[in-house]
């Protein structure tokens, strides 16, 4: 078994970890097993079905593609990073108002995916939309409530 | 019925929702037990093979290993008839032979790496061809034919029916093997304290769960308790299979919780999936449009585990023999065993296969006839009254939902509403033929209709308290797999007890603190589960009422329930909290045996979409689809139109993308993840335009009947259609890729 590890540092939802990671950890299993944020969720642990959608220096990425070490310093936002009790992100409250989930195992990778999407571009059309969700799986097929959901939280923009 | 209801045909908000959006919801995997161990599977990496021995010397003394176990160290108990907890024979590239738990994730998988198994490698069959080919190798004791032969059943005489024909059309029709792929893979941790077993685990059916369980390790019953937290779907795929047995044993062996995630590579592999289907089909017609005779036989691979497949097999006859009113029919379906992985329930089981294959037929026939396929259907879809025949099920038994025979009416029958209201919707009639759109565009319009057996399922039940601090609380052992079962049974619990569905307690998920239930399975919870809970609730009305009408001497029929409050004549007022301290916790119970003696209670729906079709590239485009339901009364109107909007593509999967294919040399699946075995995404997406025909069910809770599955029938038959009529090719084999579409014009240019 190796025993490699190194230390690093990690700002995850504004609070900073100081941690010992197997040097084969990804954000992912940092996230879920060393921090216990269980709200990341792990569907193919490849990269190809974003339901471990993370924000990362302002970008969503998948956590289950960014190794551990290669993050020293760096600044995560995870789905648990969005609400504080019974008050949430406007793109929570979206996916509520347009029953954007079924299952629920793909949604906060959505969720982190399209606050990604607002956060850059505030008032995307539905073509922008897809195109910053298509890495995002869901297997309940639920997108065209997610689809509602997203343009439910971005608005209006102002120049119509 | 009363038609003033508030929480039932109201759309509220999905009661799991809130924790799902800010990923406080937690799902097998989530769990964190103290000093749980990780373990690893070792699957084998032959098609068919004898385990003759399993050296695990140098997995044992790797560092932080704790326990192991093979084919040769666990109780010989059976998870289900053909299924031994591990065995010494192999049956698919990938089917369980060991199992290791360790400190870490990564000790598990280094050991398993170590183990040395000696195989004697077997003759294999990766097609129902090669495997019912004389001389193959049997896979089960008994062959590789299910039973030896099919599943028969018939109502009339199709030989005398074919004899009576103007015309016979007739074709033959292939369906892939397709995964479910659940985003959260299998997960299940167990934990054993030396006398209980304790397993979390991903669960359609946590009582069914802890029978199969408890029998296979040879442990009472008492002794073992599931939990199911919420759960990432499986779309019926998630069968029972060896994961939560082998984290069991390692638990039992080691003393420590074992925790074990199936990755997504073996969730295809070792999952469950649609079975592949070769069917053809038959159909005698008069020339006036009159059907005398339909028979339709189905081939199906069940893999290498029998699972389902006997219901599966069941369902694909289902359209064949009911959806056409026609007095003689028959369904022969052969269910093989072959050495793949292993086929079960799936979304609709057999039923989009065999629609497919009815429905492609229907168009031959109505095409022949001159007649639009939209009359034709509307000619001769089956009615209220059911199908021509004598009764056969005896008077006074709770009916089948998809006995064969006919003159059994149905509860209620929407199809005919679905053919008019979708036809309506999408403009039938004006969009159809290949007019040229654009260049090498083609449009076409198509449509398919679909009859399906859900709703009544096993004995259900439910119960209901009421506690001193007027706090309702409802105990299912239901398991909401995602669909938000748990959503609708609240809103008919909350009906009849007059509180807000969002303010009833859930006690749901643990055999522990809920009565027995039957699995999610066959569309069947909102029918059987709501008549439960609509019974319970009724039952503790009938108790919070009469206890209160004793409280105050008087009748009961002079006292009633006001929202959170119970009322009398005399303006008399008790909250349900000042009512419950005088009277004590009341209770609310109800089994039911879900059916009806007197009618076939089944769910219908036609679909309709327009395509366009370019024929450079052979790519097919959905412009517009138009879904039309009869699923009874819709509880929950929103979450019923996203269910049907996401069956419908969801099944685009199986219409246009989704393959597991087998390599024939050696057995290995070829595609098991996301990137190959390619399933839509929201790219893909097309608006989808659901329309619920207005149908009250007498029989269903309020109504209601089935509508999980019935939307994953239609969507391969009605796109298939669209495309012969923009472009004149039938594509018959499933998936329509481009390649099949562009070839099946090229051999129409040539052999016009």
């Amino acid at each position: 078994m190796s025993n490699l590890s190194s230390f690093i540092s990690l700002t995850i939802n504004g609070e900073t970890y100081s941690l010992n990671v197997d040097n084969r950890w990804t954000l992912l299993n940092v996230l879920r097993e060393a921090i216990g944020l269980k709200g990341t969720k792990k569907g193919c642990d490849r990269g190809e079905c974003g339901a471990c959608t993370v924000i990362l220096k302002g970008r969503s990425v998948n956590a289950c593609q960014t190794l551990a070490i290669s993050l020293d310093g760096s600044d995560v936002r995870t789905i648990e990073g969005l609400s504080d009790g019974p008050t949430i992100h406007r793109v929570q409250k979206a996916f509520l108002e347009n029953d954007g989930g079924q299952c629920g195992f793909c949604t906060p990778g959505f969720v982190m995916s399209a606050v990604a999407l607002l956060e850059s571009n505030p008032y995307p059309t539905k073509e922008e939309i897809v195109a910053a969700l298509g890495g995002n799986l869901c297997r309940c097929n639920a997108y065209g409530a997610i689809i509602d959901s997203v343009k439910g939280a971005a608005g209006k923009s102002p120049n119509g | 019925m009363a038609e003033n209801l508030v929480s039932v045909g109201s759309s509220i908000q999905r009661r799991d929702l809130f924790d799902k959006v800010t990923g406080r919801a937690d799902y097998a995997a989530d769990l964190d037990l103290p000093d749980t161990l990780h373990a690893r599977i070792l699957r084998s990496p032959h098609a068919h093979a004898r385990i003759k021995n399993i050296d695990v010397t140098r997995a044992v003394s790797f560092p932080g290993v704790s326990s192991i176990v093979t084919p040769f160290n666990v109780p010989s108990g059976r998870i289900s008839p053909d299924l031994p907890i591990l065995d010494s024979r192999v049956r698919f590239v990938g089917d369980e032979v060991a199992a290791v738990a360790a400190e870490d994730i990564f000790a598990a998988e280094d050991a398993i790496r170590l183990i040395k198994v000696d195989y004697e490698i077997l003759p294999f069959s990766v097609d129902t061809d090669q495997a019912l080919a004389e001389g193959a190798e049997p896979i089960h004791e008994g062959g590789n034919l299910v039973n030896g032969g099919p599943i028969v059943e018939q109502r009339g005489n199709v030989e005398e029916g074919f004899a009576q024909a103007d015309f016979i059309v007739e074709e033959s029709f292939s369906t892939p093997a397709h995964s479910p792929a659940p985003l959260e893979p299998r997960a299940a941790q167990a934990s054993w304290d030396g006398n209980h077993l304790t397993i979390w685990k991903s669960s359609r059916g946590i009582h069914a769960d802890r029978k199969n369980i408890s029998n296979a390790l040879g442990l009472d019953s008492s002794k073992v308790r599931i939990i199911g937290p919420h759960m990432g779907a499986g779309y019926g795929g998630k069968d029972e299979t060896r994961t939560a047995v082998i984290a069991a044993i390692l638990s039992i062996k080691s003393g420590r919780p074992v925790s074990i995630e199936l990755s997504r590579e073996e969730e295809f592999l070792a999952g469950r999936r649609r079975h592949s289907t070769k069917t053809r089909v038959k159909m005698g017609l008069k020339n006036d449009g009159t059907i005398t005779a339909i028979h339709s036989t189905t081939v199906m691979d069940t893999g290498a585990y029998l699972s389902s497949g006997p219901g599966v097999a069941r369902r694909a006859g289902q359209g064949a023999l009911y959806l056409y009113r026609c007095p003689n029919v028959r369904y022969d379906g052969y269910l093989v065993f072959t050495n793949t992985p292993t086929a079960g329930s799936y979304r609709a089981l057999g039923a989009p296969q065999g629609h497919f294959a009815l429905e492609s037929v229907a168009e031959l026939a109505a095409e022949k006839l001159g007649m639009n396929p939209l009359e034709f259907r509307l000619m001769n879809h089956v009615r209220l009254e059911g199908q021509p025949g004598e009764r056969l099920t005896p008077q006074g038994e709770i009916i089948d939902t998809q006995p064969v025979e006919g003159g059994i009416p149905f509860s209620s029958n929407g199809l005919e509403q679905c053919l008019r209201l979708g036809s309506k919707a999408i403009g039938w009639g004006e969009n159809r033929g290949d007019s040229e759109i654009q260049g090498d565009v083609r449009r076409g319009a198509g449509m398919s209709m679909f009859i399906y057996r859900g709703g009544p399922g096993g004995q259900s039940r439910a119960t209901i308290t009421v506690d001193s601090q007027g706090v309702y609380t409802l105990q299912t052992g239901v398991m909401d797999v995602g669909e938000g079962s748990i959503t609708v049974l609240s809103q008919m619990a909350a009906e009849v007890l007059c509180i807000r569905p969002e303010d009833l307690a859930l006690n749901v998920g643990d055999t522990v603190t809920t009565p027995e239930a039957s699995i999610t399975a066959g569309s069947s919870v909102t029918f059987s589960s709501g008549l439960a809970v609509k019974k319970a609730a009724e039952d503790l009305r009938g108790k919070i009422v009469s206890n209160a009408a004793e409280c105050w001497g008087i009748e009961v029929s002079k006292c009633s329930m006001q929202g959170d409050s119970v009322v009398s004549e005399s303006s008399d007022s008790l909250t349900m909290a000042d009512l419950i301290s005088k009277v004590g916790l009341l209770t609310g119970k109800a089994t039911v045996n879900p059916g009806s003696t007197k009618y076939v209670v089944n769910s219908f729906g036609a679909h309709f979409a327009e395509v366009e079709v370019d024929i450079q590239t052979g790519s097919v485009k959905i412009i517009r689809y138009v879904a039309a339901h009869d699923s009874g009364r819709i509880i929950n109107p929103r979450m019923a139109a996203n269910q049907v909007r996401g069956g419908i593509s969801q099944m685009l999967g199986f219409t246009f993308l989704e393959d597991m294919e087998i390599d024939p040399k050696t057995g290995i699946t070829l595609n098991p993840s996301f990137l190959e075995h390619k399933s839509p995404t929201i790219l893909d997406y097309p608006e989808v335009e659901v329309i619920f025909a207005p149908v009250v069910d007498p029989v269903g809770p309020f109504g209601a009947k089935s509508l999980g599955e019935p939307p994953c029938i239609p969507p391969a038959p009605t796109i298939a259609n669209a495309i012969y009529d923009a472009v004149g090719v039938r594509i018959t084999n499933l998936p329509i890729t481009p390649a099949k579409v562009l070839a099946a014009l090229e051999m129409k240019d040539k052999f016009p």
